[in-house]
């Protein structure tokens, strides 16, 4: 085992290789107050990548209702009652083991193996929340029922489950984006990467005879253009792009500003030490303790920034430019109210008003005799 | 602990039990695997020990089948293997978390006098390996599982470009579908229907690639808690091993119990390599 850095940690950690990062990494940004579960992303992912035989359940972009949402059923809780105490120390750093660390000496991970039947029910728990409601009950704010939408894809962990436990070396990281790829003309489908991926993102399929996963829809990111599931999210909750480490953030990213400046999008389940670059914008509205647990000890810290956000021009100028663009923006700017999103070479590819002009106008439309209303 | 042994395995890599495997010689087909041939009663059986695979993770944590009884014969141009060990149940492998009962046999390809790591062979020093899996059995015999098979209550609607369309839409061909299964379309071998025994050349853990399908043959049965499987090759194959009647080289063999779901690395292997001799027929019959 090698130490490798793990900044979501905020420690060194056990990894099966060394650390070798690639000169830039894939990743995605949700906004989970924004969420729907209107599943056009699954179904984006899905006529894009997964309509062959073999897939029929497939779903490498997945949105599940948490708490009780889970595809395959029950992943989450299954793999953390594995991993044992995942405490956290006051200044952040991570006092637990990862799936790496508490491997039993003949396995690569802490993991627990999916069945067939787990993965047939993508849709589980959808819309349930999380507490019961009483007959006569009503709404109160703030509601003391929650639920939320956690729309989820492969992570291209930085230091992946998956490829750490293939013995045939048939998944890779790629060196210019961070995707990580299963070669389909070498995998053999022993399906080491379904056991050991602790966020159930790499699948079998039986018609191929191999595992296959979430590619990072990487011939679209080759040409400078975002996800499927991200360029048709209706909820414009999704932004993908590259992220820095924290040694090496800048601020004009705009990944790395609403990770690393602002601190408001968090990894999710960090302690499981693959270090996802995923990162969630978590709800306002729900349990403490349950974000806590799925977002690390800045979970809070986020939240009420998100509620301090009427202040905040430059982060607000930001979420206007997700879903504005099909194109990955490298670098953005908010200035005069204007947001302005940038591709790799500088050339400006969005601009939109940070507020949109808001028109106000009669109720009565004279030339038309008409009342008017906002019914289409 | 791990280090002990690996010395303890260098040092016995070459060990025999008793002198090895010995292949008869007699004069029947074997080009077609027979494993209740009659030819098989006069065959001596030699008992090979397993040993959960201890070397890289992830690995058993016991052998599921600790032993394994092994016969040959050989009639100078065929040599056939007779394996037979105890197993309580028939797997076969197909959808997720299904694993097939396996079995392999390797040789050197080089004829050093030193054989390369009995665990799938070295840098520069590959072994030649036979691998039977029940699975591929049933590809053979029955042709590969369909989705409808496998799944017989599932419903779907439509597979990409296969509809009637009364032969008006052109460019439909099976290559064209099979774009849509990305390791056929990459021509990855696991994704076809297979012979019943796959050839591989490997230069270590996880190196191993199949090799294009050649006369080998592999059949077996399962019967009442016990698999008794035959792999018969010829004796030569250019560019992988070559075993010559009235010589000695060494076999090895590892096998998977897929009701304890092994597959790949996890396995049972030997430790050492057994010496194989094919008699050139003029020996004594005992
Ligand atoms: S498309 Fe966007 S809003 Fe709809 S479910 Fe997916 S992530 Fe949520
Ligand atoms: S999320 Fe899972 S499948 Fe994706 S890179 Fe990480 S370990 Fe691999
Ligand atoms: S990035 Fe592409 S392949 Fe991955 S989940 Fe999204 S649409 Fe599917």
């Amino acid at each position: 085992m090698a130490k490798v850095k793990n900044w979501q940690l905020k420690r060194d950690m056990d990894f099966p290789y060394e650390e070798k990062r690639p000169k830039r990494q894939w990743a995605i940004i949700f906004d989970l107050n924004k969420c729907i579960a209107c599943q056009t992303c699954s179904l984006a992912c899905k006529t894009t990548w997964t309509s062959g035989k073999g897939q029929e359940y497939m779903f490498w972009n997945n949105v599940e209702t948490k708490p009780y949402g889970s595809y395959p059923l029950a992943w989450d809780v299954r793999v953390l009652e594995k991993l044992g105490h995942q405490d956290w120390a006051k200044n952040g750093e991570y006092q637990g083991k990862t799936i790496f660390e508490g491997a039993e000496v003949t396995e690569k991970a802490v993991h627990f193996n999916p069945k067939d039947e787990d993965w047939m029910y993508p849709n589980a728990s959808e819309d349930d929340c999380a507490g019961n409601v009483p007959a006569g009950d009503h709404i109160q704010l703030p509601h003391d029922k929650w639920f939320f939408y956690l729309p989820r894809t492969c992570a291209h962990c930085t230091y992946p489950a998956c490829l750490a436990a293939c013995p045939r070396k048939a998944i890779y990281k790629r060196e210019e984006d961070g995707i990580v790829l299963i070669d389909q003309a070498r995998c053999k489908g022993y399906g080491e990467c379904v056991r050991a991926c602790p966020y159930k993102k790499s699948m079998y399929n039986p018609h191929t005879r191999t595992s296959e996963k979430c590619v990072g829809c990487y011939p679209a990111v080759e040409q400078g253009l975002q996800p499927m599931c991200v360029q048709n999210c209706i909820g414009k909750i999704r932004i993908m792009g590259f992220i820095n480490p924290p040694w090496k953030a800048r601020e004009d990213n705009p990944v790395d500003y609403l990770v690393h400046k602002k601190g408001i999008a968090l990894p999710y389940y960090p302690q499981l030490g693959t270090e996802p670059n995923i990162y969630y914008i978590p709800p306002v509205h729900a349990d403490p303790a349950y974000l806590t647990q799925m977002f690390g000890p800045n979970a809070m810290d986020a939240v009420a920034k998100y509620r301090a956000l009427a202040k905040d021009g430059v982060t607000q100028g930001l979420f206007m430019l997700m879903g504005s663009t099909d194109r990955i923006m490298h670098r953005f700017s908010v200035k005069e109210g204007q947001a302005r999103g940038f591709d790799e070479a500088g050339t400006e590819v969005v601009s939109v008003p940070v507020t949109e002009p808001l028109h106000v106008r009669a109720d009565w439309d004279p030339k038309l005799g008409a009342v008017r209303n906002n019914t289409p | 602990m791990r280090l002990l042994l690996l010395v303890t395995l260098i040092f016995t890599c070459a060990n025999a039990w008793g002198e090895g495997l010995v292949s008869r010689k007699i004069d029947a087909d074997l080009s077609r695997p027979d494993e209740s041939a009659s030819y098989w009663s006069g065959a001596r059986a030699e008992t090979i020990q397993l040993m959960g695979q201890p070397m890289i993770a992830p690995r058993p944590k016991t052998s599921a089948v600790s032993g394994l009884s092994v016969q040959s014969v050989h009639n100078g141009k065929w040599i056939a293997f007779r394996l037979s060990w105890k197993d309580p149940s028939y797997n076969e492998a197909g959808k997720l978390g299904e694993f097939s009962d396996a079995v392999a046999i390797e040789f050197p390809v080089k004829s050093n006098e030193t054989p390369p790591p009995v665990f799938m062979g070295g840098k520069d020093d590959p072994v030649h390996v036979f691998h039977w899996r029940a699975q591929y059995q049933r590809d053979a015999e029955k042709g590969k599982p369909t989705m409808k098979e496998l799944y017989p209550n599932m419903s779907v609607d439509a597979y990409p470009l296969e509809f009637v369309d009364s032969g008006k839409i052109r460019g439909i061909s099976e290559e064209s579908r099979e774009a849509f299964s990305p390791a056929k379309a990459q021509g990855n071998p696991q994704s076809y229907a297979k012979t019943g025994v796959d050839e591989l050349l490997a230069e270590g853990f996880g190196t191993s690639s199949v090799l294009p399908s050649d006369d080998a043959q592999g059949r077996g049965r399962w019967r009442t808690g016990e698999w008794s499987i035959v792999i018969a090759r010829k004796l030569t194959r250019d560019g992988a091993s070559k075993l010559e009647q009235g010589k000695s080289s060494f076999v090895g063999f590892a096998l998977w119990d897929g009701g304890s779901d092994e597959v790949g690395s996890r396995k049972s292997v030997t430790m050492s390599w057994t010496p194989l001799s094919l008699d050139d027929g003029q020996a004594p019959k005992p």
